[in-house]
């Protein structure tokens, strides 16, 4: 069965760069401007900010179930040695917890839309900045992954042919 | 660098930087993220009267001034943002030490492809400010009352400016998975150690 498959380059991936950390733009960046435009419209009253926010929140939410589909592919031909395995199983987790999270907030952000409120509620406000603090803490355990564990880089792809485990 | 310049810093850690992992990676995230989003929007919004009906189907309400909204202010978070991706990115470059003997996927050696990276972030910054005036000057003058906010031109550009995205993206992909530049483990291997040290 396997012969069917695409031969993997020396990234290990049947494709020429990883495609999980450039997917994963459009869940940091649009999750972070999207709150970062609901607290200057809050202040400022203004909402067309608000708009800006709400389809920055719903582009994010797509975007987060492609990341994952490209990070479970990219993580199952990580075959990451021991020292990496436990952050690649955080990001794996919260990865999966971000998107139903995710999911909820935006969702909730179409009822408050729908009912056209002249002020987001403050639950809502806190909820959506402990979202920005796990889209960071997310973000981190990714750059730990590419910059420090160096996963999918040639030089520890050819090590883990070599061996490392 | 210089080696005898890099050993002045006291704390550089085994990915040659003052700290655990690069800035530069994570500012690119919002850059491309915003510029794509913000050019995305403006076409779904010039082409507005074909996609009334899908907004219908799903139950969003939608306003075609509002997708010209995320455009506009999409596009002037990427520009300023922008400014500080290239001012880590040159930062971190300058401490860059690449594997020298490895040629990249695309035919480069690593000073090849820093100066290709350096020089085409410097251009991509130049094309998103440039761009921004633009949109404004499209957003508050000369089609202020017309329902379509953005010339076909100047989403045509857009498009142009996402193929460069793409070759600096690779590019710098190279810089970090090929040349292992600022990767703590491709570093510790080609020293000789073994990543599950860390």
């Amino acid at each position: 069965m396997f012969k069917y498959l695409p031969p993997l380059n020396e990234h290990n991936l049947p494709y020429p760069d990883t495609i999980h950390p450039i997917v994963v733009h459009f869940v940091i960046a649009m999750v972070l401007f999207a709150v970062f435009c609901d607290v200057v419209g809050y202040f400022t009253k203004n909402p067309k900010l608000y708009e800006v926010s709400w389809w920055n929140l719903a582009f994010a939410t797509v975007s987060i179930f492609i990341s994952i589909i490209f990070g479970q592919i990219e993580a199952g031909l990580a075959e990451p040695y021991a020292a990496s395995v436990s952050t690649l199983n955080a990001h794996t987790v919260l990865g999966w917890s971000l998107s139903g999270i995710l999911a909820i907030v935006t969702a909730w952000r179409y009822v408050i839309r729908l009912q056209e409120r002249p002020q987001l509620p403050i639950p809502y406000l806190v909820a959506s900045v402990l979202l920005v603090g796990l889209v960071c803490v997310q973000s981190y355990l990714g750059s730990l992954l590419v910059w420090v564990y160096g996963l999918h880089s040639i030089p520890v792809v050819d090590a883990i042919r070599g061996g490392l485990s | 660098m210089n080696s005898d310049l890099l050993n002045q810093w006291s704390n550089l850690g085994a990915n040659g930087l003052p700290y655990q992992i690069p800035i530069h990676p994570n500012l690119v995230h919002l850059t491309l993220g915003l510029f794509i989003v913000a050019i995305s929007f403006d076409i779904v919004g010039a082409l507005f009267p074909v996609e009334k009906a899908i907004f219908k189907f799903l139950a969003i309400p939608v306003t075609r001034s509002a997708l010209f909204d995320v455009g506009w202010y999409n596009l002037l978070a990427s520009a300023i943002i922008t400014f500080f991706t290239v001012m880590a990115g040159l930062f971190e470059v300058s401490l860059a030490v690449p594997l020298a003997d490895v040629t990249s996927a695309w035919g480069y050696h690593a000073l090849e492809t820093m100066i290709w990276h350096g020089v085409g972030g410097i251009l991509i910054l130049a094309l998103i400010v440039g761009m921004t005036v633009w949109r404004g000057f499209q957003r508050y003058q000369w089609r202020k009352d017309m329902a379509r906010q953005v010339q076909w031109s100047y989403l045509a550009a857009g498009l142009f400016v996402f193929a460069l995205m793409f070759v600096q993206g690779t590019l710098g992909a190279h810089l970090g998975g090929e040349f292992g530049v600022h990767v703590t483990a491709d570093q510790l291997l080609h020293l000789g150690g073994n990543p599950n040290q860390l």
